[in-house]
């Protein structure tokens, strides 16, 4: 079967991508037509690692990156002009004048690492140099899936380019290869690491909820999709969920035609599941929700090597 | 309270989906209804959700504008400078051929438009975004908006803060409480809105999840070096509680309060009226209104030992 990359994302937190991840992962360890394995690209706070612990401590390899670049102040070369300042080196505010000592400090934080400083002090007096912006780690999981995840340096500011590491160095892997289903738990949100998540996938799997948030969320998600033009299907969580929205939420998904792989009823299985590190398909391979986790891999399935809409 | 200053509040969580703009959006109108002029800055700029939960519409609609390269044909001579020192490597120079910009990875550094030698690039700009100024039910809201299919996200995190510090040097006294909402994650976004605040107050839930993304934030609002005390929502959840909040004791993490799973607050949530709201129809003796009272209540405590 030919390989196919797919990424969950959601647009708002907390909707269950990782989650039903997890699930779709050890549905399709247990098909014999798939070989799968894992990606956690929500590398500021990656979790999956939870549901797939490794097998083997000792087997965990882990890898620093360094693509981001910060600014270094070289005291000695500096003859307190004042330069950087004045013409204003810094498009981002990393520059601060300390009049005490006539010299810039440079705000690690706000640093981009851009090198513009460096270009344009005429002392030579700032250096450009990577730093530690995160690792990847990545294992032979207990339940037999290999996982692979990103996490982001605290501080160090680009989680997009680390995205892009993990996915890169796990191209480049055997267990890739070998592989026909990469699943990815991608990230909140509709920026920078979303974007860096779902270029160049194969489909990808949008997540919601019956909330005026995870509706709004949802939408502005799937414009970025629409943008890189990747086929894309629903599903919906807590899909019974009480409320007053209900109604309003089903007119606008069935008026959107966007094509809906299941939806999951609240079942407080998947809590339950979580609080013993398991998938919910194993935890209670019986419940509401397993049921529907499923169908939605069946579903999946169809999409992916059928074509089928 | 100290009057003469306002107090910032940073409301944040690391995981998504906790509660973050719920309480976000309660404590800013629990601050109002005993008559402090707040401002709400909604600082989730790639999912911007405060005016939902309030019910409002988004008005004063301001483009925020992004640094884009404009190569003038007229004046460049294909030297290439331009491209040699972008480390963002978003100038494409082939020889003896124009650059060209490629404004999906450009950091915005303008190094490319203060070196070139025949004054051949233009600071032109586009629209990566939009700042919204309104009012809603006697709150003032700021709030941000990335365009889908931008990257940058701080820049528009930005424009917001600077919105802000210009009227607060305007007027010192406009606002006696801010509360800033941020994004998920721990990401730059994250980082500028926690770095701008007196206090920070992380929310999480009773899951291995939620601990585990709020010890990550709890480090990043250590190395800013701001006092934090968490919010446990859904507390309730399974019969988690007890063991989590000795969990969270354990890691010297200080709490503010915690909030039961409650089906007004689902319906709040779903209806756009706070529940906390006073003219909202939630029963006063229900398990989440009571929650919000007493960890509004904590709030202003520590407030008054807060310098």
């Amino acid at each position: 079967m030919e390989r196919k990359i797919v990424g969950i994302v959601s647009g708002k937190g907390g909707v269950g991508k990782t989650s039903i991840t997890a699930s779709l992962a050890s549905l399709a360890k247990k098909d014999l037509e798939i070989q799968v394995i894992v990606m956690d690209c929500d590398v500021d706070a990656p979790n999956l690692a939870i549901i797939l612990p490794p097998e083997d401590e000792s087997t965990i390899k882990k890898e620093d990156t360094f693509t981001t670049r910060k600014a270094e102040f070289i005291e000695n070369q500096c003859i307190n002009c004042k330069q950087c300042i004045d013409d204003h080196f810094c498009e981002f505010n990393a520059l601060k004048w300390n009049s005490q000592n006539s010299i810039p400090i440079i705000d690690v934080l706000k640093c981009e690492g851009c090198g513009a400083c460096k270009v344009l002090c005429p002392e030579h007096a700032f250096e450009i140099h990577p730093v530690k912006s995160g690792e990847i780690i990545s294992y032979n999981s207990k339940r037999g899936i290999p996982l692979i995840y990103g996490k982001t340096q605290l501080g160090s500011t680009t989680s997009g380019k680390l995205v892009s590491d993990v996915k890169e160095f796990s191209s480049n892997s055997n267990t890739f290869n070998n592989s026909n289903l990469i699943l990815i738990d991608g990230p909140p949100g509709i920026g920078c690491p979303v974007i860096a998540t779902i270029s160049n996938l194969d489909y990808v799997i949008a997540i919601s909820e019956p909330t005026p948030s995870a509706l709004h969320d949802l939408m502005r998600v799937i414009e970025v999709i629409q943008h890189f033009r990747i086929p894309f299907g629903l599903i919906i969580n807590k899909s019974d969920l009480k409320s007053t929205f209900q109604k309003d939420f089903k007119k606008y998904i069935n008026e959107t035609g966007y094509t809906k792989l299941g939806k999951i009823p609240f079942d407080l299985s998947i809590p339950k599941a979580m609080s013993f590190a398991q998938p919910v398909v194993d935890f209670a391979p019986d419940s509401k929700a397993s049921l529907s986790i499923n169908n939605i891999y069946k579903n999946l399935k169809e999409v992916l090597w059928n074509n089928i809409q | 309270m100290n009057s003469k200053k306002s107090k910032i509040i940073c409301i944040t969580g690391g995981k998504g989906g906790t509660g973050k703009t719920l309480c976000a959006v309660n404590i800013a109108i629990m601050f109002k209804n005993e008559g402090k002029k707040v401002l709400l800055i909604d600082g989730d700029v790639e999912n911007p959700n405060t005016y939902l939960l309030l019910n409002g519409k988004l008005e004063n609609k301001k483009d925020v504008p992004f640094f884009k390269p404009k190569i003038n044909e007229d004046k460049c001579s294909k030297c290439g400078l331009c491209a040699q020192n972008c480390l963002a490597n978003a100038l494409l120079h082939i020889k003896d051929a124009f650059p060209i910009p490629i404004l999906t990875v450009c950091s915005g550094c303008q190094l490319c438009y203060k070196i070139c030698p025949e004054n051949a690039i233009e600071a032109d700009s586009k629209t990566i975004g939009f700042i919204y100024s309104t009012k809603i039910n006697g709150l003032s809201l700021f709030l941000g908006e990335l365009m889908p299919s931008e990257a940058r996200s701080a820049a528009i995190v930005e424009a917001l803060l600077e919105k802000f510090e210009e009227i607060l040097e305007a007027e010192p006294e406009k606002f006696d409480i801010i509360i800033l909402d941020t994004a998920p994650g721990a990401h730059c976004d994250v980082e500028l809105l926690i770095a701008d605040a007196d206090i920070v107050i992380p929310i999480t839930e009773p899951t291995k999840f939620g601990k585990l993304d709020l010890i990550r934030i709890m480090e990043l609002i250590k190395l800013l070096g701001k006092e934090s005390r968490v919010i446990v929502n859904r507390s309730s959840l399974l019969g988690f509680r007890e063991q989590f909040l000795k969990e969270l004791e354990e890691e010297n993490i200080k709490i503010l309060g915690d909030i039961p799973l409650d089906s007004d607050i689902v319906e709040s949530y779903c209806q756009g009226t706070p529940i906390m709201d006073s003219n909202s129809v939630f029963d006063r003796e229900g398990a989440g209104y009571r929650a919000f009272n007493k960890i509004y209540e904590n709030l202003k405590k520590w407030l008054e030992i807060t310098k």
